[in-house]
């Protein structure tokens, strides 16, 4: 029952982290004026934490260049569930114009599971707002079991303090 | 009353940081979110699934949310004014030592940050209280509240202790230690799920705290303590909105020159009137 009671409460304060996996630019500024007096996105309760450990909506900009592959998997793998992961632009939900190119992946769903795709480049800050709103209604039909990324990180356990960063960046 | 007040000051807390929230959404001509939202926050970081670095980190989450809920407590059942503010220095310590204790390079930076801040604002926490010892003779909080308003002959002390409120609550200019952009919130980086909801609520406690101290420079007149208490509130908020943050050791010497100078003349003129 208070489980019941409890689940009524996450989609009034979603906690947003966002990272960028070599993006332009041009969706973080969207995402920044998403959060900015125009369209306030703190009114529904969203707050930009920048802290996998405290977050909800997992929102990723960017295609995944090499570099920053192993930092997504990782972040994703510290965030609490239930968890829902937002791409947000072209790039990030295809690979957008650098897609094929030798040092970009094709997109985040490569290496972790995405529930919302939201297109654009850049996304306009309405779009943004859909976006989050419908990520809101599947973080209520989540569960708390452990989700797990595609790639780089071997199984995850309930145990695992520390995430094993010798798998990391093997196979690809 | 003061079992009452005690029972519910988290709650009276909530809904202050709530207030707050609001004030300074509008403050920036936003809409803002709820007044309940602290309360929302604090029912979904319970939902999630428990995340702990190890027992003793989230351990002494906990314990630092009761000893800052003592603190407050001592405060309201008319205490000593002495014993409130060593519990209140006693939470902050609990906090950088689970700071200290995980293997992470933001919350021992944070815990380190933090260790500088209360060296810099405890003493004036201590000043202020002798303040009110020299006005009223006592460091009892029922006695200070029947003795006549010390505001008028404090006012040093008073404006020692608005200058030292942002640093107590961790509000720019003088939020170094927690950051958020920084340094992702020092200390409490490392707490998630249950544990951060203890130091979340620590924090409107914390608030209901230094609140508290200003509205005893108000004396046995409420009137003048609630309207002084009302004052800082948004003193500080507008602080919080129209300042940058100061780098720590900055912070350090802004109050050890301004706050702390402020508070000694405050004790001196104590004494010689």
């Amino acid at each position: 029952m208070i489980q019941e009671f409890l689940k009524k409460f996450r989609k009034k304060s979603p906690w947003l982290l966002h990272y960028n996996a070599g993006s332009c630019n041009g969706c973080d500024i969207e995402i920044l004026a998403c959060l900015a007096p125009k369209y306030d996105l703190e009114r529904l309760g969203v707050r930009n934490t920048g802290n996998p450990k405290q977050s909800d909506i997992f929102l990723v900009t960017g295609p995944v260049t090499m570099r920053s592959r192993e930092r997504l998997v990782e972040l994703y793998t510290q965030m609490p569930e239930p968890k829902v992961v937002v791409a947000c632009g072209s790039c990030t939900c295809t690979g957008g114009v650098f897609r094929g190119m030798y040092n970009a992946e094709d997109g985040i769903d490569r290496y972790i599971p995405v529930d919302v795709y939201i297109g654009g480049c850049a996304p306009h800050p309405e779009q943004i707002i859909d976006g989050i709103v419908k990520a809101l209604e599947i973080l209520e039909t989540k569960t708390k079991e452990i989700e797990q990324p595609k790639k780089l990180m071997g199984k995850i356990t309930e145990n695992d303090g520390q995430t094993d960063k010798t798998k990391m960046a093997g196979s690809l | 009353m003061s079992w009452l007040l005690t029972l519910l000051a988290p709650i009276l807390g909530g809904f202050l940081y709530g207030i707050e929230r609001k004030l300074t959404a509008r403050m920036q001509s936003r809409k803002g979110p709820p007044i309940l939202q602290p309360f929302f926050d604090l029912f979904k970081l319970a939902d999630k699934r428990p995340m702990v670095v190890h027992s003793y980190h989230a351990f002494m989450g906990i314990i630092h949310f009761v000893a800052a809920w003592v603190a407050l407590s001592v405060l309201f059942f008319g205490g000593d004014l002495l014993v409130a503010i060593f519990f209140h220095l006693l939470s902050t310590s609990l906090l950088i030592v689970a700071g200290y204790s995980v293997k992470s390079t933001y919350s021992r930076l944070g815990a380190t940050r933090e260790l500088i801040a209360i060296a810099a604002l405890e003493p004036i926490l201590i000043l202020t209280a002798i303040s009110f010892y020299l006005h009223t003779g006592s460091f009892e909080v029922s006695k200070i509240l029947t003795a006549p308003t010390s505001i008028f002959t404090s006012v040093l002390g008073f404006l020692a202790l608005l200058i030292a409120l942002p640093g107590l609550l961790k509000k720019s200019p003088f939020d170094a230690a927690e950051a958020h952009q920084e340094i992702v919130g020092g200390v409490e980086i490392e707490f998630s799920g249950f544990f951060y909801d203890t130091v979340y609520a620590a924090k409107w406690l914390d608030m209901l705290f230094v609140f508290t101290l200003v509205f005893l420079f108000g004396g046995s007149s409420f009137v003048v303590g609630g309207a002084l208490a009302v004052f800082a509130f948004f003193v500080v908020l507008l602080a919080d909105n129209s300042t940058a943050r100061v780098r720590y050791c900055d912070m350090v010497r802004l109050l050890y020159s301004l706050a702390f100078v402020l508070a000694g003349a405050n004790i001196i003129l104590g004494v010689v009137l």
